[in-house]
């Protein structure tokens, strides 16, 4: 673990993840466990599929809450580095395989829901880049 | 930008973490302002120019 690792804004932002992951697992398994397989667009089953993508929203609030809580304006500098290339990867992805699959027909088709696992992969990219552009890690993946 | 930092660093006998503690920053930002990968800010540039009571156009430099 490098230094940064140990800026009060990394840890914050280590330990928003890990509840906001343990909240979006446990919403994941109370709508499989509260909506039956095949069962109607019925509003009472509502909540219940919107509150793990509401969660997901609290992944970009922890990371915006770092991007304003890092003191050290080098390390917020890399951490935007890593954003920006994962917003890039993202949509140049999603916006491809769109466009790809309204003329290949028989091209499998991307379900919505990756677009933000996809975004997370994308800041792993972003990590390399950084590594490779600035020979730094900053705080996080 | 280019700038004395690590000359200034080495004449005063500073580690560059000694350096980053006195600014408030990492390790890693006084490396990459030395190294030339970063500019620092004007409020951090004029930090810097404080801890050497230097006037920062002796520290920083035009390229």
């Amino acid at each position: 673990m490098s230094r940064s690792n140990r800026n009060p804004a990394y840890r914050r932002y280590m330990w928003r993840s890990l509840l906001i992951s343990t909240a979006y697992i446990a919403t994941i398994l109370l709508a499989v466990w509260a909506i039956p397989d095949n069962a109607p667009t019925a509003p009472a089953y509502l909540p219940f599929a919107l509150l793990p993508g509401i969660i997901i929203g609290g992944w970009v609030w922890a990371m915006a809450r770092l991007l304003v809580e890092l003191q050290d304006e080098y390390l917020r500098f890399l951490e935007v580095q890593k954003i920006l290339v994962a917003t890039g990867v993202t949509l140049a992805w999603t916006g491809a395989w769109g466009v790809a699959e309204l003329f290949l027909p028989h091209l499998p088709k991307v379900p919505v829901f990756f677009v933000f696992p996809a975004w997370c992969l994308g800041l792993v990219v972003g990590q390399l880049v950084v590594r490779i552009r600035f020979g730094a890690d900053g705080g996080c993946p | 930008m280019n700038n004395r930092l690590k000359v200034l660093r080495a004449e005063r006998d500073w580690s560059q973490q000694h350096l980053a503690d006195a600014l408030g920053v990492s390790r890693q930002s006084v490396n990459a302002i030395e190294t030339g990968r970063f500019d620092p800010s004007l409020p951090l540039a004029f930090r810097i120019a404080d801890i050497f009571a230097l006037p920062i156009e002796q520290i920083f430099l035009r390229d």
